[in-house]
């Protein structure tokens, strides 16, 4: 398979980077655009000794991820916007219970059931902040096939590292994108492996941090009892409401974002050293981006793009530095302004910031980000 | 070869093979090294109505992948035709069907009306209209050498319907010479 140069699809991508960072649990239910990452699940994993399972529901699907991962396996799920809000609360419960799995969010059109064959980028503030409560969230934002097979990977690395539900977002177009790719060896990876508690010490508490701020996991079968709850638990893994208790712990659980951002962060900054006018985009949206800025650039007209890969924890020191010389700051998205608030909220009101929406179900296209860029300038 | 970026559309009904088309297009462009990517109409299209398949090959680092301004257009009816006119860039290649599309698109690029569809048919199926439309294609155009597009539909293609779809691609070239011979 190695070597040539082949057309891939997105989400056949998708699924054989999951195989190869070794995920060996999918459950899923098929919804519109993300189906092929389970078609094919369903084909790989059981080559490799893998369980797939077309569960009932959304819910149930995430509810099953969650069982696997706990039960020892490398475990993920795909979805797109209807089906990832069902799984919010499952997804939540993964957070506390620090269950590492990998969901798939496949943009559409919404809300609601919306345009299920059109492509958005709405969903950035859910996969945020989709769950309730106070949580950790890694969220990682592909823009191209050869993207999702790499970031993909390292989502799996980052979900067994630091125990925490790894979400990858990524829009109808790129998902069904056939892109020149070669299938890479896997030894050219990193692939993380959990880390498990010693079988045989005395003093193990099932949610004692190490130095990462990560308890190290039981494994399944190694003869130690442990109790897994969504409520709020001391390092004994059973629930508490001792507020001192309780504030340790859940300040704990976000740490695991503060203390490893060394990981986790991951964003492209191009041509941004002398740019008036910066970019900021991701997904297919960034792709609109890179060709507008070339055709500014043949018209010598300097245009930065700064392109957040991990989108949450948002990369904030580093648009921060791509911005510095900046003038204005254009943010093109796929929907009503989403990342434009954040990029405000990074930013603030010393810097002109224009918002540029689409939600039509189409692209935003290269001509258009040229257009407001010019006007801009000339501004 | 053609070098830069290139936009290649397919465009017609709903179950002319389009996206099948670009795909081995897509094939024997990457058996020559070349970079691409290939979307298609998203729609409950493949049992008629207006479809498309794009082909965005280029030159570098991939930027934006969808169809902006066509540079290539293999129009198989008339509907594929009136729907992609607007996204033609000028100096671009029109190839229409000759009987499928009474009404060509107009404008600043040249039109080469080419019997895809009726030479199929003598073949011996409609179906593989497609097939004869990449011949005619890269025998018009510079885009990846016959022996190139062969080995991919030979790779991209059934067994039992290698021989037609390969009977297709030299009908194809053949078109490519004959309008070679009336353009000279």
């Amino acid at each position: 398979m190695g070597g040539e140069i082949q057309p891939l699809h997105g989400n056949h991508a998708c699924a054989l980077a999951a195989v190869a960072a070794g995920c060996r649990f999918f459950a899923g239910y098929p919804i519109t655009p993300s189906s092929e990452v389970a078609e094919r699940m369903s084909r790989e994993l059981p080559a490799v000794g893998g369980v797939f399972i077309q569960m009932e529901d959304e819910i149930a699907s995430m509810a099953a991820v969650v069982g696997a991962s706990l039960g020892g396996v490398k475990a993920m799920t795909a979805t797109s916007g209807p089906g990832f809000s069902l799984k919010q609360e499952n997804i939540g419960l993964a957070s506390m219970m620090e269950a590492p799995c990998v969901i798939i969010d496949v943009m559409r059109g919404g809300p609601s059931t919306g345009m299920p064959t059109r492509p958005a980028q709405g969903d950035i503030m859910q996969a945020r902040w989709g769950t309730h409560g106070d949580h950790p969230a890694v969220v990682i934002t592909p823009a191209s096939v050869k993207e999702i097979y790499e970031e993909t990977i390292r989502a799996f690395n980052l979900a067994e590292a630091l125990r925490v539900p790894v979400v990858i977002l990524y829009d109808q177009v790129i998902a069904h994108l056939l892109e020149s790719f070669i299938i890479p060896d896997i030894s050219e990876f990193e692939i993380v492996e959990r880390e498990y508690a010693a079988p045989d010490d005395e003093d193990f508490l099932p949610f004692a941090p190490d130095a990462r701020g990560v308890p190290p996991m039981v494994r399944p079968g190694d003869g130690r009892r442990i109790h897994t709850t969504g409520l709020t638990h001391a390092e004994t893994g059973f629930p508490t409401q001792d507020p001192e208790t309780v504030d340790r712990v859940a300040r704990r659980l976000l740490s695991k974002i503060d203390k490893n951002r060394d990981l986790i962060d991951k964003f492209e900054s191009l041509e941004t050293d002398d740019a008036e006018l910066l970019i900021v985009a991701f997904g297919i949206s960034a792709r609109a981006a890179r060709r507008a800025q070339r055709i500014l650039g043949d018209d010598g007209v300097k245009v930065g793009l700064f392109r957040p890969i991990t989108m949450w924890p948002f990369p904030e020191d580093q648009l921060r530095a791509a911005a510095a010389g900046a003038k204005a700051v254009l943010v093109p998205e796929m929907n009503a302004g989403q990342l434009v608030r954040e990029v405000e909220r990074v930013l603030g009101r010393d810097i002109e910031i224009v918002s540029l929406t689409k939600i039509d179900g189409e692209p935003i296209e290269p001509p258009a980000i040229v257009a407001r860029a010019r006007e801009m300038l000339a501004s | 070869m053609a070098a830069g970026r290139m936009e290649i559309r397919l465009a017609g009904s709903g179950g002319q093979g389009l996206i099948l088309g670009t795909r081995i297009l897509f094939r024997a462009l990457s058996l020559s090294g070349r970079l691409a990517a290939q979307s298609q109409s998203y729609e409950p299209t493949s049992r008629g109505g207006f479809c498309h398949s794009d082909l965005v090959v280029s030159d570098g680092e991939p930027d934006y992948p969808l169809v902006t301004g066509i540079t290539y257009l293999i129009a198989l009816d008339q509907i594929g035709a009136d729907r992609s006119a607007p996204l033609i860039s000028r100096g671009a290649l029109v190839i229409a069907d000759a009987d499928l599309v009474t009404e060509p698109p107009k404008g600043d690029f040249r039109l080469c009306p080419a019997p895809l569809t009726g030479r199929a048919r003598a073949l011996g199926s409609h179906r593989v209209a497609n097939i004869v439309a990449l011949g005619t294609l890269i025998g018009v155009a510079d885009i990846c050498p016959a022996e190139t597009l062969e080995r991919a539909v030979k790779l991209d293609t059934p067994k039992k319907f290698a021989e037609l779809n390969l009977a297709a691609m030299h009908e194809g070239l053949r078109i490519a010479d004959e309008l070679k011979a009336v353009a000279d």
